[in-house]
């Protein structure tokens, strides 16, 4: 491609495209906006506790990181907060500032814009191809893992505990069941069950909106609990005031400690924007498996890659594609990005309008949202379906033993590699049949041959020096200069000895 | 000997230096620096939230104070409940009847006299007090309670408080910045009614506001008020409504705050 080109296709891509506008369905895109936007208040104010910042920078996640996902991509995928970017900020930034503190806030939003930036060079580089050898073991895996993770990050603020760190998540699990009676606050389990409870038995009846009412049902069990004993023995946590400001404009600040800071996550922040975009692309491939709509997924790259660039300036994290949010959408009937645009504004109505009732939300409902989320994530059949294949299985179980035990970052790292060296060890397999026509031996090959395939055919030609073989490549797609070398050897060692090689069909 | 006496200076010299070195920074100096370590950054948070509840503690905060109204000057003023206290916790108190943490005990401001929720022990916003706390405690001997903290005990007057004298001296004296509804103006916090400290708070005491508005009201003017007139003022103040005390029960303190926020919400948005 001539530079020229490529600028053009950039440009082509880079500005906004409303060709959808000719096959929007209004209403349909409308009624699916507004239960987004209904669906990710609970969500949006659980990941911000996740991150460790306030709850209303959730809300701007999902307003702006939403908006601009949706004004540059072309589909109907919703982003906004996601829970592997969210733990993992949140991973990146501990080692270096207070949890919640203004300066892990302003870290955080660093962290954000480096991704954002990442993201866009990615897609500068035409990244979103490389995303296509990540194999659906690994992001099963992937999802398994941070469903883990959810529910283990759930349990402190499900049971009232103080923040528990414990080397492995198992540790936490063992911790709790031996002095539960000293550590467990019953009012907050007891809250924290009932929503877990709710969720789970209305998700067979509303699989859309289910997490809406269990919250509703915790808040109101969490109400009870609070009128009989008070705040003073029940000790609940509450969420506390939102300060939502629908324009909260900020500019990062960007002094020398927090260079420091950003040449220090610069391996996190890559992991971060790859998780993200795989996300992303995963579900575009799935839209695209389903029909729903003509996705380029280019664009899809650098929608996210604005999004999370611009998050910082509208004081907020970086967030990426939703998988449950955008299949409620796809199922209410929406294939356009108006979804996601009536979503981002009906999020800001709702937040100011119910802002002021959202303040005695208990918090372990929310941590029953995390752990229903976490429940959603773990996907038993589609796991049982991969344990049957050897090799997906083990993609799977080596993902998923990565991220619960070593950490996000490196699970993805391990999923990359097992993807593609499972790949390659899929590509490397060839095939021979040996068939005999009086002298002549006929070899009829399948499969690519390349520098890690040849071994096996190679040393059969080598056994027998002075035969006389025929070479059938017509099932060959591919063959590398190191297999022609080796022919070529093949063929001169035959030479010597009295032999012949030819190559079929041509018989050269 | 010219040579000693040189050495001398030059040692006190480097004495004086280190001192400089060593002293605490100023919260105008921590301001103007760019690279803050946590310790610094979480003071610094700490005096913003003492400073503008409302705006940097808003999570938790519950009403039109901020720590400063009653803690005045940022809690650096002796006799209005200083902030230098960080050496006497953990202690117990009667209030609630278990050993405190400085944690804790800010906790509980935020739950009565900020008439607000009671944040977590870890939050930010409690780490940062405490942080600021610990700051403002520098030079104090640990396990000793500062000179001057808290508020004076004003001597036995010979007489009862009298609610209707105190209402004359409040017209007369408070009501020109507090407002003559109690209700606070921009000059001076609320006194009582739903924006500020709740019945459990610790200045519903009518001794203790005694000894507050004695040492510290009207301000420029300080301790130009009797005991008597004092204590006058602060029984009139204890006979206004104001937010329920959190430990009675929830229901009644439920409705209330979801009012209280209602009702904000309605004026911004006829603003």
């Amino acid at each position: 491609m001539t530079p020229a080109a490529y600028a053009a296709l950039l440009l082509r891509e880079a500005l906004p495209d409303f060709s959808w506008h000719r096959r929007v369905d209004v209403w349909r895109e409308l009624i699916a906006g507004l239960l987004g936007a209904a669906l990710v208040i609970p969500q949006a104010i659980t990941f911000a506790y996740l991150v460790g910042l306030p709850p209303e920078t959730g809300l701007y996640c999902a307003v702006f990181v939403g908006l601009a996902a949706s004004l540059f991509g072309n589909s109907a995928i919703v982003g906004g907060p996601n829970t592997a970017v969210s733990i993992m900020l949140s991973l990146a930034v501990m080692p270096f500032a207070g949890r919640g503190s203004p300066v892990y806030m302003e870290f955080v939003l660093a962290l954000s814009l480096m991704v954002g930036v990442i993201q866009l060079g990615i897609w500068l580089l035409r990244g979103a191809e490389v995303f296509r050898y990540f194999s659906p073991a690994a992001i099963i895996g992937i999802k398994t893992g941070v469903g883990v993770l959810l529910i283990t990050s759930a349990l402190e603020g499900a049971l009232g505990l103080s923040p528990l760190s414990t080397q492995f998540f198992y540790e936490k699990f063992y911790l709790v069941a031996v002095s539960w009676d000293e550590l467990v606050n019953p009012y907050s389990a007891a809250i924290a069950a009932v929503t877990i409870a709710t969720g789970l038995v209305l998700k067979r009846f509303w699989p859309r909106t289910y997490i809406l009412a269990a919250v509703a049902v915790g808040s109101i069990v969490g109400a009870a609990i609070y009128l009989v004993q008070g705040p003073l023995v029940t000790q609940i946590e509450l969420l506390g005031h939102v300060t939502f400001d629908p324009l909260p404009i900020r500019v990062p600040r960007l002094t020398p400690q927090h260079w420091l800071f950003m040449e220090a996550v610069v391996p996190q922040a890559i992991a971060i924007a790859v998780l993200g975009l795989a996300q992303t692309l995963v579900i575009a491939r799935d839209l695209k498996a389903r029909g729903a709509g003509n996705l380029d997924l280019h664009k899809e790259v650098l929608a996210q890659g604005i999004a999370n660039t611009m998050s910082p300036f509208f004081s907020t994290f970086a967030g990426s594609g939703s998988f449950n949010r955008t299949s409620v959408a796809i199922e209410m009937g929406a294939r356009t990005p108006l979804s996601g645009l009536v979503a981002a504004g009906a999020v800001v109505v709702f937040a100011l309008a119910f802002g002021p009732l959202l303040t005695n939300l208990p918090m372990p409902a929310i941590a029953g949202v995390l752990a229903l989320v976490g429940i959603g994530m773990i996907e038993a059949r589609e796991a049982r379906l991969l344990l049957r294949s050897r090799v997906e299985g083990a993609v799977f179980l080596l993902t998923l033993f990565t991220v619960t035990f070593l950490g996000l970052d490196v699970g993805i790292l391990v999923a990359v590699l097992a993807s593609v060296g499972f790949l390659l060890a899929g590509m490397s397999k060839v095939g021979f049949v040996v068939s005999h026509d009086g002298e002549l031996e006929r070899i009829a090959v399948s499969g690519n041959l390349f520098y890690a395939s040849l071994d096996r055919l190679s040393r059969h030609l080598h056994a027998t020096p002075a035969a006389r073989t025929l070479l059938d490549l017509t099932r060959v797609p591919y063959c590398d200069a190191a297999a022609n070398a080796m022919i070529e050897a093949v063929r001169r060692e035959r030479h010597a000895h009295g032999g012949r090689l030819d190559l079929a069909p041509t018989g050269a | 000997m010219k040579r000693t006496a040189l050495a001398a200076v030059g040692i006190l010299a480097l004495l004086g230096w280190c001192q400089g070195a060593l002293a605490r920074s100023t919260i105008e100096e921590l301001k103007a620096r760019v690279v803050l370590d946590d310790y610094e950054s979480n003071v610094l948070f700490g005096y913003n939230i003492v400073m503008e509840t409302n705006k940097y503690g808003a999570r938790y905060a519950g009403n039109g104070l901020n720590c400063t109204s009653c803690h005045l000057k940022g809690g650096t003023q002796p006799d209005a409940f200083p902030l230098n206290v960080a050496g006497v916790y953990p202690k117990w108190r009667s209030k609630n009847g278990v050993r405190n943490g400085i944690g804790l005990r800010i906790r509980d401001c935020f739950l009565y006299s900020l008439n607000g929720i009671m944040p977590p022990e870890e939050a930010p916003e409690v780490q940062a007090v405490a942080a600021y706390v610990h700051y403002l405690s520098e030079g104090e001997v640990i396990g000793k309670p500062p000179a001057h903290g808290g508020v004076p005990t004003l001597p036995d007057t010979g007489a009862d408080p009298n609610p209707p004298r105190g209402a004359t001296v409040y017209a007369r004296v408070c009501a020109a910045c507090h407002g003559r509804a109690g209700h606070g103006t921009a000059a001076a916090p609320p006194l009582w009614g739903p924006d500020s400290y709740n019945a459990g708070a610790g200045l519903n005491s009518v001794q203790r506001a005694a000894g507050f508005i004695w040492a510290n009201m009207p301000v420029g003017n300080e301790r130009s008020l009797t005991h008597q007139e004092a204590l006058d003022v602060a029984a009139f103040l204890h006979l206004q409504l104001r937010p329920f005390d959190p430990r009675d029960a929830g229901l009644k303190k439920l409705a209330e705050r979801i009012y209280y926020r209602l009702s904000k919400w309605m004026a911004k948005a006829q603003q």
